[in-house]
């Protein structure tokens, strides 16, 4: 579903000289399937998701999702992946019942569909109660669950999820993570970044661990964890096998 | 990314538009501060601005009004027949209907005192007036002669203005009464004395303030400061619309929408082009009844009747400024979307809001109605285009009017178009979409060396260079073999070192500092000669077209550096006229224009589009810089060519030998044929005094286009990449 083969992506910084956040990352995400991408900040995980939100375009390799490629249909893209990230907005002024329709209207759902689905969501993300109110007098917690909604109003078949729970506290992050775990067993195929590693440490079917814009590591949490560790453990021995 | 728009249809890219610009405007109405100060402050502004000018119109007109009226006038006669004068004069006032004039006196009283009284009492302000009646009088009024009054005012209390003239006004009738008495004794008819019956059509009445004028000046202000407002309908929502949108993190729910960014850009343009039509209603409406309750005002104090412009001069106006709000919708949109924060847009808005009021009060410049072609630049063509229609009384001038809207429509239509293009590449430009905030350093700290100029700062030296151009007529001297060097440096050398020193840039990459072509000999040769071909041809040619089009229709400013231009090439060595004319505007002026400023706008990926967006940009400027309306169509088209030039050969060489040659051109026809000077550089500045294209040898027309063509063959054929 979500499939990334040798992607490079490359920056070029105010002088002109060229500095490489993502050096050749391979990964796949199957349907049903939720990926861990893990690493330190400026590992180039935000980067690669954002290859395949289709925000960035990549220097090399490929970068597709349900069979669409990022550069040469990218709205077929976007038809298919939710993204939320940690820096992802929600209007202020406006309120989710209204997000999620404008969002619901603009991914091509007639008005029927979107009031069906735009109630769905509500319902399902636990915001019913505040859908009529704006989004700027709701909590973190409820805001994020608004992103969330609104990357899952078209219903896409991919999720990706940049440090999602960066700015919730310890009960809104197990809310959403729950919400991911269900969307799992719905069907959808997930990759989510984090450097909270603890949180996702049993909720992932598999992780891969970037470091300076390369796979260090990757594999289940039973191949990369060491009896008695933890993930953590794992991540700073492959993070410092690297380093070497 | 590549961009293959939303549902695939037409009508689909229409909704998904509509549905940005429905979101776009529901956050706005929720904007309450906003929404103030976009539609309510000019319901505020206007009447506190017209209650001052109003008030102070309102005094003027009275005290104008209270110069003018008929009034009393006493008049003191002295003199052995001042009786007798006084019963004549009254009798004739008698005899006339005086109903309704206003060059007479309300009332004249007349007393005839002894003259040893008569200083005093205009000395006291008795009488506004003393006249003095020899004896013969009116004997010589009834005779053939000329007889002398002396009228005497006091120099103590001198009469007022309207008491001496409406007293002369009455002599005047008195006299043709006289006359025509002295007719009826002849036996001769009235009809003597009136060989000529005037009746004149459209005037002011004698006595009457220049209404026409005061109107015309009112409207073209009103207009200069409706079309700043307007734009100012649209600051806030565009800096709201993208750059607000980036600084809450919400610009990327809309790029992982499967809209492309133009139906975006478009969605977002029209939320605010509403929004901008809104603020136009809003004036216009603040304005109609500012000026009813003005004239109202006005007319309480018995001032003459104001005329409004006709229904179809203000429609036309509401159409010309519809395409206003269009251009300036899409300009703050282009400008915001550069901006990644709402507090970086506003600094960067704020003065290109200035420079659209500047454009815009540039249409009042006298000279300007004359330029065919200034109808379709933004700004300055709407306020041209709207002040030629609100003014129009004749149905004649509907016509031209007509052509001019079309003009303005049209070009309005073209900028729109083009700077909603540019929002779309910049709305998805990875570095202006991912960059960092501004910096948190000193003020005085300079920014982090780059490859090349950022796009702001491409624009800023020209922009610098207009103000420098301005600032410098001060001290600019009148020898113009120092103001050329004098002008160069302050607008275009200094503007430049500022801002080389503030953002340290390649010098290689930014000013193409590389011989053109592919590194051999050949190519740079081809590059170098092509170059120089295009700049001789364009001159020849561009001076054929201006003159057919411009004929001798120049400006006083245009002759004026016409003639001081021959005056010091007369009156210099040929090197000296040749270093100044040509040699120094080249290297100056394409160091900025296809150097600084290229290179800014082109920016590092230079896909075909932003690269032709940045060698118009850049000729824009070039053109404006250049000031005279009379000079900007041919240099807009040589700054084109000469970026273009730039751009394919990868040298800035080039271009300049292209700028040397056009500007060499004048110097060499003068030098090499007997053609008079002025005529040579008037051509250059666009038009020759009663010379038109036919004065251009044809085989001079077909030397120039074979230079062009050849030019631009050798370029092509020096191009740095394949």
């Amino acid at each position: 579903m979500i499939e990334v083969v040798d992607l490079v992506k490359d920056y070029r910084a105010g002088d002109g000289s060229v500095v490489r956040a993502v050096d050749g990352i391979s990964l796949h995400v199957a349907a049903g399937e939720t990926v861990g991408l893990l690493g330190a900040n400026g590992a180039g995980k935000t980067t690669t998701l954002r290859v395949l939100a289709t925000l960035l375009k990549p220097t090399s390799g490929t970068a597709r999702v349900a069979d669409y490629d990022v550069v040469a249909d990218p709205v077929g893209v976007r038809r298919n992946l939710g993204y939320v990230s940690a820096t992802t907005g929600v209007p202020d002024r406006l309120t989710p019942r209204e997000i999620f329709t404008s969002f619901g209207r603009l991914h091509g759902l007639d008005r029927d569909a979107t009031t069906v689905r735009v109630e769905h969501l509500l319902d399902a993300l636990d915001l019913a109660s505040c859908a009529d109110r704006p989004a700027g007098r709701l909590s973190s917690g409820q805001r994020q669950r608004i992103s969330l909604g609104r990357a899952l109003v078209h219903d896409p078949p991919a999720l990706v999820l940049d440090e999602p729970t960066n700015a919730l506290d310890v009960l809104g992050a197990r809310d959403l993570l729950a919400m991911v775990g269900q969307l799992r067993a719905e069907g959808h195929a997930i990759l989510i970044s984090t450097h909270r590693l603890h949180e996702i440490e049993h909720r992932c079917d598999r992780f891969v661990i970037v470091h300076m814009g390369r796979i260090v590591a990757t594999g289940t949490r039973d191949e990369l964890v060491a009896d008695g560790a933890g993930l953590e453990d794992a991540f700073f021995v492959a993070v410092s096998r690297r380093a070497l | 990314m590549a961009e293959e728009g939303h549902h695939g249809s037409g009508w689909s890219r229409w909704q998904a538009a509509g549905w940005v610009a429905r979101r776009e405007l529901m956050e706005f109405v929720r904007d309450r501060r906003t929404l103030v100060i976009t539609l309510l402050l000019p319901m505020i502004s206007y009447p506190i601005l017209a209650l001052a000018t109003t008030l102070g119109l309102r005094t003027g007109v009275m005290e104008a009004e209270a110069r003018l009226a008929p009034t009393t006038v006493m008049v003191v006669v002295s003199g052995a027949e001042a009786q007798p004068f006084i019963e004549r004069i009254e009798a004739m006032i008698a005899a006339t209907d005086s109903s309704g004039r206003k060059d007479w006196p309300a009332e004249t009283v007349f007393k005839d005192i002894p003259g040893t009284l008569a200083q005093e009492a205009i000395d006291s302000g008795a009488a506004d007036l003393w006249l003095h009646a020899e004896r013969g009088l009116i004997a010589g009024l009834d005779a053939e002669g000329t007889m002398s009054i002396t009228v005497q005012a006091s120099t103590v209390r001198p009469p007022t203005v309207a008491a001496r003239r409406q007293f002369l006004a009455l002599i005047d009738s008195f006299s043709e009464e006289v006359r025509r008495r002295r007719i009826k004794a002849a036996g001769l008819p009235a009809t003597v004395l009136e060989p000529i019956t005037l009746r004149v059509v459209g005037d002011q009445p004698h006595g009457e303030l220049p209404v026409g004028e005061i109107m015309n000046t009112v409207a073209g202000g009103v207009l200069v400061l409706l079309a700043v407002l307007t734009m100012t309908g649209a600051f806030y929502p565009a800096i709201d619309a993208i750059a607000g949108e980036k600084e809450r993190g919400t610009i990327e729910t809309l790029l992982i929408a499967p809209c492309s960014a133009h139906e975006i850009v478009l969605g977002k343009f029209l939320a605010v082009f509403v929004i901008t039509l809104a603020t136009l209603a809003a004036n216009v409406a603040s304005i109609a009844a500012t000026s009813a309750v003005s004239l109202k005002l006005l007319s309480a104090g018995g001032s003459p009747s104001l005329a409004l412009a006709t229904a179809g001069g203000i429609t036309i106006t509401l159409i010309v400024f519809i395409g206003l709000a269009a251009v300036g919708a899409a300009t703050c949109l282009a400008v915001t979307t550069a901006a990644k924060s709402g507090k970086e847009a506003q600094n960067t808005l704020t003065p290109v809001i200035l420079l659209v009021s500047a454009l815009a009060g540039a249409a009042l410049l006298p000279g300007m109605q004359s330029n065919r072609l200034l109808p379709a630049v933004p700004f300055v063509g709407h306020v041209l285009v709207s002040h030629a229609a609100f003014m129009a009384a004749e149905a004649e001038e509907a016509t031209s009017i007509g052509w001019l809207l079309l003009l303005s429509l049209s070009g309005s239509v073209a900028v729109t178009w083009l700077l909603l293009r540019i929002t779309a590449v910049m709305l998805t430009d990875e570095d202006i979409l991912f960059r960092g905030q501004d910096s948190a350093a000193s003020p005085l700290a300079r920014p982090s060396p780059r490859a090349l100029p950022t796009m702001v700062q491409g624009a800023i030296p020209p922009i610098m260079g207009l103000a420098a151009l301005w600032y410098a007529q001060a001290f600019m001297p009148k020898e113009l073999f120092v103001a050329i060097p004098v002008q160069q440096v302050a607008t275009v050398l200094l503007p430049l070192a500022v801002l080389l020193w503030w953002q340290r840039v390649d010098l290689r990459q930014t000013f193409s500092l590389r011989w053109p072509g592919r590194g051999d000999a050949v190519s740079a040769g081809m590059g170098l000669a092509g170059g120089g071909l295009l700049g001789g041809g364009v001159f020849v040619i561009g001076a054929a077209a201006l003159l057919t089009f411009r004929g001798d229709s120049l400006t006083p400013e245009a002759k004026a550096l016409s003639a001081r231009l021959v005056e010091m090439i007369l009156g210099q060595s040929w090197w000296l006229s040749w270093l100044l004319i040509a040699v120094l505007p080249a290297v100056c002026e394409e160091l900025l224009f296809r150097g600084w400023a290229l290179a800014a706008f082109a920016g590092r990926r230079r896909t075909v589009g932003r690269v032709a967006l940045a060698v118009l940009a850049q000729a824009f400027l070039f053109a404006v810089a250049h000031v005279l309306p009379e000079r900007m169509p041919q240099t807009f088209v040589l700054g084109a060519v000469l970026g273009w030039v730039t751009i394919t050969t990868g040298s800035l060489l080039p271009a300049i030998i292209g700028h040397l040659v056009h500007n060499s051109m004048p110097l060499l026809v003068l030098f090499a044929s007997d053609c008079p000077p002025d005529m040579i550089l008037e051509a250059g500045s666009g038009g020759l005094p009663g010379v038109d294209a036919a004065s251009i040898p044809v085989w001079a027309l077909l030397a120039a286009a074979a230079s062009v063509v050849a030019g631009a063959l050798l370029v092509q054929a020096a191009a740095r990449v394949r």
